[in-house]
């Protein structure tokens, strides 16, 4: 128990974890040219284990398709340096008042790594693109899904019924929360190209909804990393009531909100059903005033995007305006909108939603750790100095 | 001292685990739909083809880029804009009455059949579904680019539909005029006229 103690408190483990995530980074920096930046975050700094392949695109890719490197993901390392950190404080580390700065460095430094930790795990990003004189009151993620069944029959307001896409898998069965009904799915694809057939398809896996009326059938595609493309993702979907199977459908993202409804009815109630870009509602609109796109004088050149907005807040006393614009935020309820893109010829703004709740951490580490440093360097300052006036 | 590292992976790991995704059920305001949402009686109104609240779907715009070109006169009130998307031809026209919109588009398939495409249309402008033994009602046999097609009188309250459906070698094409009930009707001549300069290109014979 002593030797493994010893081990995880030695600086050696420290150097090599240290030169293990410059490996990691290296790596990660070069599959970020194939996957982006979104892909490559997951797969090499929000894991445990990553495997490094060969690109196809480098030279004699024919030789060397073989060569996979295995290396420790972000979280292992980062896990094992928070560990060694603490083995090592506790094993050697004595607090006195002469390393009081060296105390407060490591301490920032472990809740810089908690923190980082908490935001892979908690935070949320999703998109809010606002018409101008329009109004929204949630964000979609791109990058997940969800498969709903809302139900509109109550006049004062819509419940809805939500699925994660992730857990969307081949012939498993879920019940859908607060409803007599399930489902199981006969087929997801993350990814696919959905359209009409030149003639009725014969095996056509749904016998419900848009697919059967128009003639819709989806075939599976690779999954896109890239920043400014999104994924189809589409699933055929068997939905069952307490007396048996009601039928199949064919649900995506891109039969969306301009399509009628696909519903599924149970004795007098209905659902709207689909599988959509997972929401996040908000007690609140944000309106978007106006949205300027302003360039350089004579040439195409942005020079600044900035939105006006109005945040009705279902509490009136907490309705507020705001600018939003390049490194200029809004930060409301937990929540910071930032300025992303545009679309529809400068008529829609389109913010970066980020819930983070640790995102005080980091700044607070920071601090700490140029706190520690001025303390152990001024302290080694003032003794120099002292011996010198000697 | 080894008891609280050991801790401290545990939580790491716990932490790493509770991603866990739920399914749940949540309540939002009262949604505004831009579509609206069919009854069991309207099921037959779902649209098939040529609808421009529908959003086209990746396939469908190829299908109507692929189409054979078609030649026509355009007749003189009305006005004449670039096809786009899957129309493959765009006109308005307004009078005293109101305005419509008349347009040209081709998919392929039979698209439904022509009483699921009767019934669509009918939807749009609030009239009931009829069955097949009604249909010489409203439609009269139309030759159409040399092929037979057949032709479309709605008649709503407010809004009317004058059209051509034809079937032409595999796909279906869907000529149609949609607005004022007034200028449908002012306009029933001017459509026939249209109809019948229409020529499509036509490489199967």
């Amino acid at each position: 128990m002593g030797a493994i103690f010893k081990f995880f408190a030695s600086l050696r483990l420290t150097v090599v974890l240290l030169a293990l995530s410059m490996v990691l980074i290296f790596f990660g920096t070069l599959d970020q040219v194939e996957y982006g930046i979104w892909h490559t975050q997951k797969l090499y700094f929000e894991s445990f284990l990553v495997v490094w392949s060969y690109p196809e695109q480098w030279l004699y890719y024919d030789k060397l398709f073989w060569f996979h490197l295995p290396m420790p993901g972000g979280y292992l390392l980062g896990g094992l340096l928070f560990v060694n950190l603490l083995a090592a404080h506790f094993t050697r580390f004595k607090l006195t008042f002469r390393k009081s700065g060296i105390f407060l460095v490591h301490f920032g430094l472990v809740l810089l790594l908690v923190s980082e930790l908490l935001t892979d795990l908690v935070s949320q990003e999703s998109q809010m693109p606002v018409d101008e004189g329009g109004r929204s009151n949630y964000s979609q993620a791109v990058r997940e899904n969800e498969l709903v069944f809302i139900d509109r029959s109550d006049p004062e307001h819509d419940t809805v019924h939500s699925i994660p896409a992730s857990l969307l898998k081949p012939g498993k069965r879920i019940n859908v929360p607060d409803t007599p009904l399930s489902i199981r799915t006969v087929r997801y694809f993350p990814n696919s190209n959905v359209g009409r057939a030149q003639a009725p398809v014969a095996d056509n896996l749904a016998d419900s909804g848009a697919a059967v009326k128009m003639n819709i059938v989806a075939t599976p595609t690779e999954v896109t990393y890239a920043e400014s493309e999104i994924n189809t993702a589409t699933a055929y979907v068997e939905v069952s009531g307490p007396d048996g199977i009601l039928g199949t459908w064919l649900v995506s993202n891109v039969i969306d909100e301009r399509f009628p409804p696909q519903t599924v009815t149970l004795d007098e109630q209905s659902w709207e059903m689909a599988l959509r870009f997972t929401r996040h509602y908000y007690p609140f609109e944000i309106e978007l005033i106006d949205f300027k796109h302003d360039k350089y004088p004579g040439t195409e050149i942005p020079f600044n995007f900035s939105s006006e907005v109005m945040v009705h807040h279902e509490d009136e006393f907490k309705d507020q305006k705001a600018l939003i614009y390049m490194n200029h935020p809004l930060r409301y309820e937990g929540l910071t909108f930032y300025q992303a893109s545009f679309a529809n010829q400068d008529k829609t703004s389109i913010f970066q939603v980020v819930r983070n709740p640790g995102w005080i951490l980091p700044y607070i580490s920071v601090l700490l750790m140029g706190l520690g440093m001025c303390v152990q360097f001024g302290m080694h300052f003032f003794k120099f100095l002292g011996k010198r006036s000697h | 001292m080894i008891r609280s590292s050991i801790f401290a992976i545990a939580v790491l790991l716990g932490l790493t685990g509770c991603e866990k995704a739920e399914p749940v059920t949540y309540t939002i305001p009262k949604e505004e739909r831009s579509v609206a949402m069919p009854g069991p009686a309207a099921e037959q109104n779902v649209p098939a083809a040529g609808d421009s609240q529908m959003r086209v779907l990746p396939g469908m715009e190829e299908a109507a880029q692929a189409a054979p070109e078609l030649s026509y006169q355009v007749p003189d009130a009305w006005e004449e804009f670039p096809p786009q998307s899957v129309r493959k031809a765009n006109f308005r026209v307004s009078d005293e009455n109101g305005s419509a919109e008349i347009a040209v588009t081709v998919f392929p398939g039979d698209v439904g059949g022509q009483l699921a495409n009767i019934n669509r249309w009918r939807g749009q402008i609030g009239l009931d579904p009829i069955d097949a033994k009604s249909m010489p009602q409203v439609t009269r046999p139309y030759s159409i680019s040399n092929h037979s097609g057949i032709l479309i009188d709605l008649q709503g309250a407010e809004q009317s539909i004058l059209g051509g459906l034809l079937s032409f070698h595999g796909s279906t094409w869907f000529f149609k005029m949609q607005g004022a009930t007034g200028t449908v009707a002012s306009q029933a001549e001017a459509m026939e006229a249209f109809l019948s300069s229409v020529q499509i290109e036509d490489d199967h014979h």
